[in-house]
């Protein structure tokens, strides 16, 4: 009896009556079909018990989809906000506005004396007209401006440093320089609040993540607190089986099969709340991006990333089972 | 097949429930433990089945030291000892073939062999014909035929019952305990539990007799029938 069994050795007994000292009690090494027969088993009485208690079930599972469509939700808006800033990539150039009496000769001279400098790579002059120009075919103001009398536009020089100039955080001394120059009215460098958006991007996605780590735990708290209740209603049954000389995996099985069966549901609500939170959402946001010319476009959840969810969603509920089952098992050993 | 060695049992209570208690049982002998409720008897079945351990002593089953089983290997020394209960304790929810199943679904056996075995340990107590039956829907008698099928379909080479005949009638209780008798003829070793003095007088069966947790005789048939008496 202390040996251990070998594959062949766990073969299933014959029925033929064996001598009595031959008899061993029923092998203990379960076969693989047999080990498919308790997965089957389990996969289906599991779903049977979410069932039994559809309160407990439609309730936990609620609180369990909440917890995990709002780190999605929130790394949804990230991914957008992040394709809004893609499209500011070229944003690198520093926009100097002359003051209004600067003439054309005058800004050409300004021009010429910072091409000259080692730290700018290009500089070019942009006119009132080009200005008016520009701003009549983008903004959608082409009306409005014809009402204007004359161009209030001042003469605008585009510097683009060259890239060793600028380091990545700050200003270059350049744009400094360019502010304290006594022919410029206002410097605009667009890299500096690129900086910033990348700076709060970065901060949410980490808000993101903090908050998926810890509404992951409420998560598996839920799924945990259920499962528990549940091994308290079948205290007798667990108790029973230990009895007959179920091992832990055996009695766990079907826990952890409610908790994936609630994690597969659960992901597949987060899903749909998502969905509506979308729909809800798209009027109101087509609106804004028309507003912009359609120059960016809101997206939503991927396959790969609904998938990532529902994965989660198991793996988690999965945890929770396996968590509230650990200690609830330890006390069918003897003392 | 069942050997207590100079075994005590303490509660953390401080009850002392077994005292340097030392026996032996050879395989395929059946044997009674009496004594009045609270002389040890539970306590004894508990130790063999390892719901318990010994606070000194040694305990071996099956060939198996208990003492110096893991908590890892406790299922398999279980699978080796077949339990009923005084109270049967039958899964309600589940029909009498799936709870006569159950020992064989633990140990990992194939469908087919599950329906053959069930099907012959149900015969064995004279209830194939409810294998389909909940429970719940049968006398209390017959609750406990099913368990005893429950305990002996996975073919332990060990049977104990604690209070088997408790909650029966005479005449039930005679049945249930000729049914053991049987199990003994086929080579396990059979311990039952009782304080029915009668009805073990009648078994003509070796009797262990405790006495707050010592023991205080242990006689084997051709006595028993002269001093249970006593």
């Amino acid at each position: 009896m202390n040996r251990r069994v070998t594959p062949a050795q766990g073969r299933p007994e014959r029925l033929v009556a064996a001598p009595p000292a031959a008899r061993a009690p029923t092998r203990a090494r379960p076969g693989m079909g047999a080990w498919r027969e308790h997965h089957s088993r389990s996969f289906r009485t599991s779903l049977a018990r979410l069932a039994e208690r559809p309160g407990a079930t439609v309730l936990t599972l609620l609180v369990m989809s909440l917890a995990l469509c709002l780190p999605f939700l929130l790394w949804l808006l990230l991914d957008n906000a992040r394709t809004l800033g893609g499209h500011l990539d070229d944003a690198r150039g520093i926009g100097v506005f002359l003051k209004p009496e600067i003439d054309a000769a005058a800004a050409k001279t300004l021009a010429e004396t910072l091409r000259a400098r080692a730290d700018v790579a290009d500089v070019v002059i942009k006119t009132p007209e080009q200005g008016l120009a520009e701003f009549r075919s983008q903004s959608g103001f082409a009306d409005a401006l014809k009402v204007l009398q004359n161009n209030p536009l001042p003469t605008v020089l585009i510097v683009t440093p060259k890239a060793a100039a600028s380091p990545g955080h700050g200003a270059p001394a350049l744009v400094d320089e360019l502010a304290h120059d006594r022919q410029v009215d206002q410097v605009q460098y667009d890299a500096l609040w690129r900086q910033r958006l990348d700076a709060i991007l970065a901060f949410t996605a980490r808000l993101a993540g903090v908050l998926a780590i810890l509404l992951g735990l409420a998560a598996l708290l839920v799924v945990g607190n259920t499962v528990r209740s549940d091994i308290a209603g079948r205290a007798e049954e667990i108790s029973v089986m230990q009895l007959l000389g179920a091992d832990r995996a055996f009695v766990r099985r079907p826990f952890l099969y409610v908790g994936l069966w609630y994690g597969a549901l659960a992901g597949l609500v987060a899903l749909i709340l998502i969905g509506a939170v979308e729909i809800a959402l798209s009027g109101p946001l087509n609106q804004l991006t028309a507003s912009y010319g359609e120059r960016f476009s809101i997206h939503g959840l991927s396959i790969v990333q609904a998938l990532a969810l529902l994965g989660a969603s198991v793996v988690l509920g999965w945890l929770g089972a396996w968590i509230a089952t650990a200690r609830q098992l330890t006390l069918g050993h003897p003392q | 097949m069942i050997r207590f060695d100079q075994v005590s049992k303490k509660y953390p209570s401080g009850q002392e429930a077994l005292t340097d208690l030392s026996f032996e049982l050879d395989a395929g002998e059946m044997a009674f433990i009496a004594g009045h409720s609270g002389a040890g008897k539970s306590t004894l079945l508990r130790l063999v089945a390892l719901m318990d351990r010994p606070t000194r002593g040694q305990i071996t089953v099956n060939g198996q030291n208990l003492v110096k089983t893991r908590a890892r290997k406790v299922p398999q020394v279980r699978r080796g000892v077949g339990m009923v209960f005084q109270d049967h304790r039958l899964l309600m929810d589940r029909s009498v073939f799936d709870n006569v199943a159950l020992p064989l679904e633990i140990a990992g056996c194939t469908r087919e062999e599950i329906g053959r075995r069930v099907r012959a340990a149900l015969d064995k107590v004279g209830l194939l014909a409810r294998e389909a039956s909940p429970p719940v829907t049968l006398s209390t008698g017959e609750q406990q035929r099913v368990g005893i099928a429950r305990a002996i379909v996975g073919k332990p080479p060990v049977l104990i019952a604690d209070e088997p005949t408790g909650n029966l009638d005479p005449m039930l209780s005679a049945e249930i305990m000729k049914l053991f008798a049987e199990f003994e003829q086929v080579g396990t070793t059979v311990l039952v539990a009782s304080h029915d003095l009668n009805l073990i007088k009648r078994m003509n069966k070796r009797v262990l007799v405790l006495d707050h947790g010592k023991l205080i005789d242990d006689f084997r048939p051709v006595a028993a029938r002269s001093e249970v008496h006593a």
